[in-house]
């Protein structure tokens, strides 16, 4: 393969807990601190992985996002990407939108493979790389668990609800990453000062043609309905007999 | 308003996860059609056509359906898209891989993981792992939905029987290419729409004592066997049991958390349960903040006496 | 559980809205491109080290500790894979420079490091620490052919360094010490005699151990104008670079002691080692100096981030534990409802909090002394960094120590035994008072010797920050009842000072008397001065500005009170110390 590229998104960090804007316009994102999407982290891994395995020359990050998400981009930069790039956008567009983004960024960069997470979790929509290969109209293979490069094709064992699914998909594919595809590493303090020297170049979405317009309104978003507060019993005889009394057992 | 569901099943039964997405897309419309897609399917046509509600069952009958492939599966979906004002399907591994692909080529915005129906095209979904819950309405002229089934009942089995119809399968040099399956057997219900899940969590301690502890009182309760994550990259328990924001999404009317501590991304998979049960040895654990029953105390003598207690 | 989380954004908040690093950097054109991002990068990323790797093996390393075994220390299991996993990462070269591999960052960014290691893993962190001041030592004083051979090696991590300095009869006071440096014919010397306290003296993590060790010259004088300096490996350095024949350097034995069980802190034995002299005959004790600034900053952070990590646990705990009901209320309550244990935490971050500020503020001194090209701005910098070292080193450890106290003490009984961990770090903060100079001995330093540097000059120009802080303080009403607070601790500080220095409390048994009531009023009064310079530099409604006003406020109210007491019993004079006939003790 010559380039592997990874989209990678900028969200609110997996250890903050979200809190929903009192107006019900959506989660407060103000000061809070904001990361490389878990699954992303692991797409870029993964590109990293098979680069140093020699099956890669080169890995080419972008991102759609605030001006903020270059220190996403940044960090990929330091985990072992070569090149970056920023589609700068203050609005966030949706899935459909951001595929199309890529679609173009494909055109100009032509990897032989996309690995993107499978979901942002902010959205939680699960989209995006699927959108991508339909777009392309390439092969997917999503919720990967792991990859190894057969000649000119892939071989990928996806996490499926009924168990593990393997798949031989030819290049160019689209690929996205479940958690268990592999660990990411930390970086080393002289990668993360390389990185700053690293390209990143910046543009947006009108310089690739692509409406980003909102297809979806949002209406509201809140915190979701509580639970009341529950009891605790003493022993495993308490407990049988409190749950017969619900109808449940 | 005509709503076409994709079917979802192994080959050999028609999911529960189905016939809850059809309680979804009777509420964004009046006539539904079901696609009954793989290789061998007239079974499963036949059983999608008694429940209530679905008017026609479309058979896409072809061995380059038989796995599920995203491509084939996506091909099929479009041929038909054209007569449709709302695509839908179980949030299943399947419907997950493929929906986004037809959506894309139908150049609408899908709305995932639906766990509300407000209006036909205004929905609630859960974002931020189900931190928060976002309405949504959209403007595309076709709306794509997955349906979260654990936000909706089965529909029932209706009286009589739709009409089914096989439909022409469009053909291609299908790239992606099936290797193999590792499907997890069990006797057991299925962890997505068991009426009970026990599951298990990392103070298990090894895969043996997983099985060991879990597997009687799952016996006894006939209930499906789940696990936390942390379980699962233990190597405790295979990764399609993993209950929570990036496993299965479960509600089941009662569901025991063993030695789970309750980390955010497992409660997001199983806060719906009707009834929570948690049994943990911390009693600072946050599982215990959405139990309705907790019970502190080491879950090697815990289990053993539920057992008991359960004669 | 508890968990140890680097605290980046409150890092981020002083460097960016209170210290404005950038501009300050901008001005020295070997950081000219040490800007924000960078700062947060690397921040983020060695705090998801210390989490992810070193605090997992905190209680581990404490539980086992290090043993000696055939005369070599073996540390706990997982140590040596994590320092194998630091070096690799290239966290050692941080501020080290770039002409011998490091990355040379400033010292503000590494004391932030030293923090998170502190936090993490104590006994961990010290390796690196020490090597660190080796190679300042080396790099500041040795040829060049000895920096040729060992900084590339210490930068890198692959050898790590000791300091050599304590006898069992000398140790506040060095100039008693006996080890002998006999001159050998090829310019390098013997070197013979017993050290103890030696920290990282000996271990299994990396391939040589480089000692700095004081010794005398035949032709020494007595006392500390008769010590110098050298450089012992453990193993010799071949020809290759590479490690070769031992050099007669062994462990006596390891410590038994209270805290910081995973740091191998050994009696060593140099029976004739070869050394190297390091600096000039006879100035060693000055060599060792250079550094002692930035090593005594380290051991402030020590006390800043175990009490950090106290506080992380104790925070988390106090939200979740139901235990008693709140005032006015009908239910079990998280004990975080309770005004005892929000006292306790509110002490912690407001000495946490003003504690980071105050080795910042003087970290970027020391940047400014090295870096800066304006050679008055250096001399102004070096005599804030020289005024600052003591009270950082004494005020920040004695602190620390007690916010570990308080930490234990949220916990209850939990607290107490070892599951939680907050015992630990009881244990291991109470080191940071006594080594690196007793907190008693730097007390002295700032009271005999810091306080008249310069004929006042450091003290004159801390006093006048002090004092324009509360000028641009005023005009804000919001502000008004914090700012008159540490205007009356200023009040108390400035009255004590001038008694001391040239008043009624100025002989030295005065002096004495008063130094370590003296450096605490004089801690105090600065953390609220930098109480009000971040709440100067909050501005909107976020959650972190509503926690500095609250944390200001508490300070203000419930601590710099503590100022007028101290300025009172100061004022009483050495008379009821030293009233009583030592025989009588």
């Amino acid at each position: 393969m010559k380039t592997i590229l990874v989209p990678v998104k900028m969200v609110l960090d997996a250890n903050v807990r979200p809190r929903v804007r009192a107006d019900e316009t959506g989660v407060d994102l103000s000061g809070m601190r904001l990361s490389i999407n878990p699954f992303c982290e692991i797409a870029v891994e993964e590109a990293v992985r098979l680069k140093e395995a020699g099956q890669a020359e080169e890995i080419v990050v972008v991102s759609i996002g605030p001006a903020k998400a270059q220190d996403t981009l940044r960090q990929a930069l330091a985990m072992g990407a070569d090149r970056a790039l920023l589609i700068e956008t203050a609005d966030s567009p949706e899935p459909l939108a951001i595929a199309k983004l890529l679609r173009a960024v494909v055109e100009q960069e032509k990897p032989d493979l996309v690995i993107l997470g499978k979901q942002a979790v902010d959205d939680d929509c699960n989209q995006t790389g699927q959108m991508l290969a339909s777009l392309l109209d390439w092969p997917q293979a999503t919720f990967a668990s792991a990859i190894s490069v057969e000649g000119d094709r892939l071989r990928v064992t996806r996490e499926v609800d009924a168990g593990l699914q393997i798949l031989s998909v030819p290049l160019p594919a689209i690929v996205t990453t479940d958690l268990r595809l592999n660990e990411p590493r930390h970086c080393a303090l002289p990668n993360i000062m390389k990185a700053r020297k690293k390209p990143l170049t910046v543009s947006n979405p009108a310089d690739y043609g692509v409406d980003t317009a909102r297809r979806l309104t949002v209406i509201a978003v809140r915190p979701p309905a509580t639970r009341k507060a529950g009891i605790r019993v003493s022993t495993a005889a308490e407990l049988v007999s409190d749950l017969r009394q619900t109808g449940v057992l | 308003m005509t709503v076409l569901l994709l079917a979802d099943h192994d080959h050999h039964t028609l999911s529960e996860a189905t016939a809850r997405a059809l309680t979804a897309a009777k509420q964004t419309g009046n006539d539904i059609h079901i696609l009954v897609t793989g290789s061998g399917v007239s079974a499963i046509a036949e059983a999608a056509a008694t429940l209530e509600g679905i008017s026609t069952v479309l058979v896409a009958d072809d061995p380059a359906l038989a796995a599920n492939l995203a491509e084939p599966l996506a091909a099929t979906i479009l041929s038909l898209a054209g007569q449709y004002d709302t695509i839908a399907a179980a949030a299943t591994s399947v419907g997950k891989d493929v929906l986004p692909r037809v959506a894309a080529r139908l150049d609408v915005m899908q709305i995932s993981d639906v766990i509300r129906v407000i209006t036909p095209d205004t929905f609630e979904r859960p974002i931020y792992a189900g931190n928060a819950i976002e309405t949504v309405k959209t403007a595309d002229p076709v709306r794509v939905l997955t349906i979260r089934t654990s936000a909706f009942n089965p529909a029932p089995a209706g009286e009589g029987m739709a009409e089914i119809k096989t439909i022409a399968v469009p053909q291609n040099t299908w790239r992606t290419r099936f290797e193999e399956e590792t499907v997890t057997k069990s006797d057991r219900p299925e962890l997505a729409s068991a009426k009970i899940v026990i599951s298990g969590g990392r103070a298990l301690g090894s895969a043996d004592r997983f099985r060991d502890v879990l597997g009687p009182l799952a016996e006894r309760l006939h209930a499906a066997i789940g696990a936390s994550r942390a379980a699962v990259d233990a190597g405790y328990a295979p990764n399609d049991l993993q209950v929570g924001q990036t496993g299965k999404v479960v509600a089941p009317d009662l569901y025991i958390a063993l030695g789970i501590s309750g980390a955010i991304q497992h409660l997001a998979g199983m806060k719906d349960s009707k009834i929570i049960v948690a049994i943990n040895k911390d009693a600072d654990a946050p599982i215990f903040q959405v139990a309705d029953y907790g019970l502190v105390g080491d879950l090697f003598e815990v289990v053993p006496e539920l057992e008991k207690a359960l004669g | 559980m508890p968990s140890y989380k680097a605290p980046v954004d409150e890092m981020m908040f002083l460097l960016r809205d209170v210290l404005d690093v950038r501009s300050v950097f901008a001005d020295m054109p070997e950081q000219a491109d040490t800007d924000e991002d960078t700062i947060q990068s690397v921040l983020e990323e060695a705090g998801r080290f210390c989490s992810d790797i070193l605090y997992p093996l905190n209680m581990t390393g404490d539980v086992e500790g290090c043993r000696l075994e055939n005369g070599a220390v073996i540390t706990p299991k997982g140590f040596a894979a994590a320092y194998h996993a630091f070096s690799e990462a290239g966290w050692g070269g941080l501020s080290a420079s770039p002409d011998y591999g490091g990355q040379g960052l400033p010292r503000t960014i590494q004391i932030l490091v030293d923090e998170m290691l502190s936090a993490s893993n104590l006994s961990f962190g010290l390796f690196p620490g020490l090597t660190r001041g080796a190679v300042e030592t080396i790099e500041a004083h040795a040829t060049d052919n000895l920096k040729t051979l060992y900084l590339p090696k210490m930068i890198a991590g692959t050898w790590t360094g000791a300091m050599a300095l304590t006898e069992s009869n000398a140790g506040s006071d060095l100039g008693l010490l006996k080890t002998t440096a006999k001159p050998r014919d090829d310019g390098s010397y013997t070197i013979t005699g017993t050290k103890i306290f030696i920290s990282s003296g000996d271990h299994d993590m990396a391939e040589n151990v480089i000692h700095l060790v004081l010794a005398r010259l035949p032709d020494a004088p007595a006392g500390t104008k008769g010590i110098s300096l050298f450089l012992c490996p453990k193993f010799l350095v071949r020809g290759d670079g590479k490690p070769g024949v031992h050099n007669n350097i062994s462990v006596g034995a390891l410590e038994h002691k209270m805290g910081i069980h995973a740091q191998p802190t050994c009696v060593m034995n140099y029976d004739g080692s070869q050394g190297w002299l390091i600096g000039t005959p006879h100035r060693g004790l000055a060599a060792m100096f250079t550094m002692m600034n930035a090593e005594r900053l380290f051991v402030g952070v020590q006390g800043l981030g175990v009490a950090d990590a106290s506080y992380q646990t104790a925070a988390t705990y106090a939200l979740e534990r139901l235990q008693g009901r709140a005032p006015n209320s009908n239910t079990t309550s998280p004990i975080i409802a309770h005004p005892d244990v929000r006292r306790m935490l509110l002490s912690m971050r407001a000495f946490i909090e003003a504690g980071r500020a105050l080795t910042l503020f003087t970290a970027l001194e020391m940047d400014k002394e090295k870096f800066h090209p304006d050679p008055a701005m250096r001399h102004a910098a070096a005599g804030l960094v020289a005024l600052l070292t003591p009270v950082i080193k004494a005020a920040l450890t004695d602190f620390g120590f007690e916010a570990t106290v308080q930490g234990q003490q949220v916990l209850g009984g939990h607290g107490y035994i070892r599951e939680w961990g907050q015992e630990q770090y009881v244990r291991d903060a109470r080191i940071a008072m006594i080594y690196e100079g007793t907190n008693g001995i730097q007390a002295q330093d700032l009271v005999l010797r810091k306080l008249t540097l310069d004929d006042g000059q450091p003290v004159a120009h801390l006093f006048g920050l002090i004092r324009k802080t509360l000028n641009t303080a005023e005009p804000v009403p919001e502000l008004a009842s914090i700012r008159h607070a540490v205007q009356n601790a200023f009040t108390h500080l400035e009255t004590v000072t001038k008694r001391l220095t040239d008043g009624d409390l100025s002989s030295t048994e005065e002096r004495n008397a008063a130094a370590v009531d003296y450096l605490r009023l004089f801690a105090l009064t600065c953390f609220g001065w930098l109480w009000l310079k971040m709440t100067l530099a909050t501005r909107d409604n976020s959650d972190q500005a509503i926690r500095k006003l609250a944390t200001a406020q508490f300070f203000a109210d419930r601590i710099l009170p503590q100022t007028a007491s101290l300025a009172s019993q100061i004022g009483t004079g050495s008379a009821a110390i030293m009233a009583l006939p030592a025989e009588l003790f």
